[in-house]
């Protein structure tokens, strides 16, 4: 086979005109072909503008074409966002954390017509950038650290796929060499543990074990449909779930293209690469084996007892194992295995038992010209096949839908609004041409992120003001303002909610990467679990005050505080958080424990730095949760509370506003 | 897992096909932004016999042969192999040289529809002329996990949005104070499904269900916290409130939907630990529940929390039987006597009381009480007095909502084994409960990763022969 699979493949343009597959149901219509997903990216011209204005707020293409499409609706731009709007809105945006009194009064008194470019770089270059876009990309590729299903049983090295991801945002590493590593990163190399931890990405989905007769054809066929599907949803935008069980109902996807993409993970099977030396596993062997031995013996004497006594004996058998030593480090990562290859057939309804046409890897077919053959099944590095193709600079869909993620991220919208789908039942593009524009720029410039973003981030259109005073004519032309007429006010996530209220407080702890930690929460959650001794609260109470992303990501124990503000549910791709309102939210903020005890400190903190005077003790307030100085009214109000109630409720009050939880 | 994408939707987008559940936008935000009210309570699209559901989950898979389904063959047969005309099945455990076992428990005719219950469930016998006992239930799997998706929401796979969620998304809430779909897990632990088989799934986070905590509290944050009063937060709250308004436009909806969301949580604070509060039921009413009662104490008090819940207008409860070791659920693989004795000795009597309070308040017709677990059990024998899971043939019951009562539906073969006549999988369960609640399984959809989802996965049909 050649290197990769576009020497001697053709995407669209070639293959409409393309001879007919004699193959039925392979034959992919010229109107299927033509979906602007699927095409070639086009060179889209930017737009000029006749009037100086236009061209003075014209900073750079990208808002040349929004400001084009704004006026072809007869719609302007907001007035530019003051800057102490800017400053938390960008601390936020990248790094997830509030801006500090220290950082707003610099960049506030910075009249440097580089200011706003210094500020990006800071933020871009700080560790806490890596720590906010690696959240993104776990939503995404439902990363957690637990199998989910019953057992839920603890991954216990897939934190360093967590701090792999963080590590690549920080280090701008090409999104390229970003996927190849996650898809095929042991194809790449067997012994750089880099590679070896960034596959372990094949193994993220939930796992289901049971006890009794194991199903094993079964589970290894959810095995290689986890591995297939996350596949179209996280990497391609497309619904290649939908083709598990028929062909697509809406998009050029024949069921055979989806287990063609299956075949590439035919081989593939987890692997945990031990990352301690023969002696130290020979040591582990010795410490484990005299409770491995009475595990085994409970076991056998179990079978004799009555049920009174098993009860009892279970809760034994259950202390023994966690009585077993930790387990050694290892590397959560997959490998080919040839001797184990699972022969992939096209499965009716899905249903594994229900074999049909014996297929080997091949691309989606709507993207080939007609055909093209399959691979051989036993072809070698067949993932690293797989990637190539995804990667390739001429493939319509993998840079369309990256760019189209950052934009999600920092407008709360996407050029497509469907992130996840860009089939026909996805939404068309708002702005085909920019959205081509920014993939071929992302492109030309080797995949990197942190240029895309500067370039978003610098564009008048991003640091638009929320309000505008054409807001009425806003609201009643494009009442979405999928136009982009003013900046899109969101509210926090929930991991920002955590980490603001404890860097506010004072307490926020900022040491980076490592094994996960737990912290303390209600009993009753606990006991809610099959086994509620996984749940081991960290012993330090510092590491209780890590950043949010440093939390385990427990598929049955999610924190209630992010549950309640939308925290996905790691069963799935996530590519975009709802943002819901209601009232389990008051609750959490007004009773909760975390907030009232970050209220407490953040009073004390008051008192500490800005003394006894009520009205300093207001200004610090805002200006460590709002990153602003109070209005007169909030003053005023905040003023005549504080004159007969404690300081600690003001603080309280402070974690419910609006001025904390939204980012204009 | 099939791909759940979830819905780019902005919140404007979100509303206005979304919102109706617990603690959602309240109606003088929504009103004062000119929008249709989505909290009200939706008409449901046909007519509706039942307007809320009770599900007494009989956790691990409660035994068909021991209290439904009297099968005298299997006592014929005791010891021997499966006569061959009856076909195969596959089990978790059970696998070489299986015996069927015979059933120690006596069955009588109850009732003027003379239906007969094993002596396992004298209590819920004596309501049969108000139940329907659908004898030919079958699902697709056999292992825990996968049946409990399977029941709850119509898929074998987490991730889809179970019964309740289902309901509260085509329906709405008629109450303002308390959670409209509720979840009471058994205190003595979880079952293998999960979390996520309760779930709202794809559908928005607002129709999740409120897990409800096992003691006097149930709900958690309505409690303030240590050394705070009531007084002093409502202080607060209106200091909240009044610096909101002080940086805040008018008509802004979405902020005034987060005030009017502080204004509910204060009211849930205050009311809804009345409708928790079990003290102002009268002796008798505690004792029908067995509340007080040994064995029947922990269930009595859930199933009349829930029914508390129901008549203040709560949609969908499921009380949770079984938890925790699978000794501590239905899951009677080692001795289905001292299983069964004891699971049916807790909840015999608190579900019947259940039906036969509903009756007395005039609640019945309009609540549908649905008893069930996910699957039943094996004519076989597991380890000599145990019996495996078993998916192919168990029973179930419904009682209430329109429902006939005095009904049997279908039936096993002769030992058990499989569902031979008028066959009815957990699909067409759930097609009947949403025809009850007048919904249909057609038009209670979603559009998800362009698919219209809805809880049943295939075609269900209405078992016509007791609605």
């Amino acid at each position: 086979m050649p290197r990769n699979l576009f020497s001697c493949l053709f995407f669209i343009a070639a293959a409409l005109v393309a001879a007919e597959s004699s193959i039925p149901n392979e034959h992919y219509t010229p109107a299927e072909r033509k979906h602007w997903s699927f095409h070639p990216r086009t060179q889209p011209e930017i737009p000029q503008f006749a009037t100086a204005s236009d061209r003075a707020w014209t900073k750079n293409p990208i808002d040349a074409f929004i400001l084009a499409v704004l006026q072809k609706s007869d719609l302007a731009p907001a007035p530019k966002a003051d800057s102490a709007t800017l400053i938390r809105r960008l601390t936020f945006d990248l790094t997830g954390l509030p801006p500090t009194p220290a950082e707003i009064s610099a960049f506030l008194s910075d009249k440097s017509s580089g200011a706003n470019a210094k500020l990006i770089d800071r933020l871009l270059a700080s560790p806490q950038y890596g720590e906010k876009w690696g959240q993104h990309w776990l939503d995404l590729v439902r990363f957690s650290e637990t199998d989910g299903f019953e057992y839920d049983t603890h991954r216990h090295d897939a934190w360093r796929y967590r701090d792999y991801v963080i590590r690549s945002f920080n280090r701008d590493k090409s999104y390229a060499e970003f996927l190849k590593e996650q898809l095929a990163g042991d194809e790449i190399s067997k012994i750089d543990e880099e590679m070896r931890i960034a596959s372990g990405f094949n193994r993220l989905g939930p796992l289901r074990k049971n006890a009794g007769n194991q199903e094993v054809a079964s589970s290894r066929n959810e095995q290689l449909t986890e591995m297939t599907n996350i596949v179209g949803s996280a990497l391609l935008g497309v619904t290649l779930g939908c083709a598990r069980c028929h062909d697509h109902k809406f998009d050029p996807i024949r069921q055979k293209d989806y287990y063609r993409i299956q075949a590439y993970f035919a081989e593939a099977q987890p692997e945990d690469v031990p990352l301690a030396g023969p002696d130290e596993q020979a040591a582990w062997k010795a410490k484990a084996a005299p409770v491995e031995k009475q595990i085994a013996d409970l076991k056998k004497a179990m079978k004799h007892l009555d049920d009174a006594q098993k009860t009892a004996a279970e809760k034994q058998l259950e202390d023994l194992q966690d009585s077993l030593p930790e387990p050694l480090p290892t590397l959560f990562s997959v490998n080919d295995d040839p001797a184990k290859r699972s022969a992939i057939h096209v499965l009716a309804r899905g249903d594994y038992q229900n074999k049909g046409d014996a297929v080997a890897p091949r691309p989606l077919g709507v993207l080939l010209s007609e055909g093209i053959p399959e691979l051989p099944p036993d072809v070698p590095n067949p993932r690293k096949q797989l990637v190539d193709w995804i990667v390739d600079p001429q493939n319509p869909l993998t840079a369309r839908v990256i760019v189209n993620r950052i934009w999600t991220h920092h407008f709360g919208r996407g050029i497509v609004a469907t992130p996840n789908d860009f089939g026909r039942m996805g939404t068309k593009p708002t702005h085909p041409e920019l959205l081509d524009y920014l993939a071929n720029e992302f492109v030309a410039n080797g995949f990197h992120f942190k240029a895309l973003h500067k370039q978003i981030l610098m564009s008048n259109t991003y640091q638009q003001a929320y309000k505008t005073p054409l807001w009425s004519a806003g609201q009643s032309k494009d009442p979405n303002n999928k136009l982009l007429w003013h900046f899109q006010r969101r509210r926090l996530d929930a991991e920002e909610i955590r980490d603001a209220e404890l860097a506010i407080a004072g307490r926020l702890n900022l040491k980076g990467g490592g094994p996960s930690v737990m912290v303390p929460v209600d009993d009753e959650l606990i006991h809610l679990l099959y086994k509620p001794s996984q749940w081991q609260v960290n012993k330090n109470p510092e590491d209780h005050d890590r950043r949010s992303i440093y939390l385990i990501a427990k598929r049955n124990l999610r924190l209630p505080m992010m549950e309640v503000f939308d925290s996905p549910d790691m069963q799935t791709s996530c590519p975009r958080r709802e943002s819901s309102t209601h009232a389990p939210q008051a609750l959490e903020l007004m009773n909760g424990s975390l907030s009232n005890e970050m209220a407490r400190k953040l009073a004390e903190r008051l008192t500490k730095e800005a003394g006894r005077s009520p009205s300093k003790q207001v200004d610090l307030a805002y200006r460590l949760v709002a990153g602003r100085s109070p209005n007169e009214q909030e003053k005023l109000v905040a003023l005549g509370f504080l004159e007969k109630q404690p300081l600690a409720e003001f603080a309280l009050a402070m974690l419910n506003l609006n001025a904390f939880l939204y980012v204009e | 897992m099939p791909e759940h994408i979830r819905f780019t939707r902005n919140r404007r987008e979100f509303i206005t096909d979304a919102f109706c559940g617990f603690g959602t936008l309240a109606l003088a935000s929504m009103l004062r932004a000119g929008t249709v009210n989505p909290l009200a309570a939706k008409t449901p699209p046909k007519p509706a016999k039942a307007k809320a559901v009770i599900f007494v989950f009989m956790a691990g898979g409660p035994s068909h042969l021991e209290t439904f389904d009297p099968k005298p063959l299997l006592n014929k047969l005791d010891g021997q192999k499966r006569p061959a005309e009856f076909g195969e099945a596959k089990y978790q455990f059970i696998t070489s040289d299986p015996r069927l076992m015979g059933v120690k428990r006596t069955f009588k005719k109850y009732g003027q529809s003379g239906i007969e219950v094993s002596d396992l469930l004298p209590h819920m016998a004596e309501c049969i002329d108000d139940m329907s006992v659908i004898r030919s239930c079958h699902g697709d799997m056999v292992v825990h996990s996968a049946a409990q998706y399977q029941l709850f929401t119509g898929r074998i796979l987490p991730g889809f949005p179970s019964m309740g969620s289902w309901m509260l998304y085509g329906l709405g809430s008629v109450s303002d104070s308390l959670p409209s779909y509720v979840v009471m897990p058994d205190p003595h632990g979880a079952l293998e499904a999960g979390q996520p088989m309760y779930g709202n799934g794809f559908l928005p986070a607002i129709y999740q269900p409120t897990m409800f905590r096992p003691g006097a509290k149930p709900v958690m944050n309505l409690d303030l916290p240590k050394g705070v009063s009531l007084e002093q937060r409502r202080q607060t709250l209106n200091l909240i409130k009044g610096l909101d308004q002080a940086n805040m436009d008018a008509d802004d909806d979405e902020f005034g939907a987060r005030l009017s969301a502080y204004d509910l949580a204060f009211k849930m604070q205050t009311e809804a630990p009345a409708a928790f509060d079990l003290s102002k039921e009268t002796p008798e009413t505690l004792d029908l529940y067995g509340v007080g009662k040994e064995h029947t104490d922990d269930y009595g008090r859930r199933c009349l929390l829930a029914r508390r819940l129901v008549e203040r207008g709560v949609r969908f409860v499921t009380v949770v039987a079984g938890g925790g070791p699978g000794n501590l659920q239905w899951d009677a693989h080692d001795d289905i006597e001292e299983n069964h004795i004891r699971m049916a000795s807790q909840t015999d009597r608190p579900v019947a009381a259940l039906i036969k309070d509903l009756k007395r308040r005039g609640l019945l017709d309009s609540t549908l009480v649905v008893w069930g677990g996910e699957f039943g059990r094996s004519p076989e024998a597991q380890g000599g007095k145990g019996r495996d899971h078993h998916n192919l043939g168990f029973s179930m019951c419904m009682a209430g909502g329109g429902i006939k009562g005095g009904q049997v539906v279908g039936a096993t073969d002769a030992i058990g084994l499989r569902a031979v006549e008028n066959p009815y999988h957990f699909r067409d369960i759930h097609t009947t409960i949403l025809n009850q609640m007048g919904l249909d399984q057609n038009d209670l959809s979603f559009l998800h990763q362009g698919r219209k989802e809805r809880l049943t996965e295939i075609q269900g049909q209405v078992i016509q022969q007791i609605v």
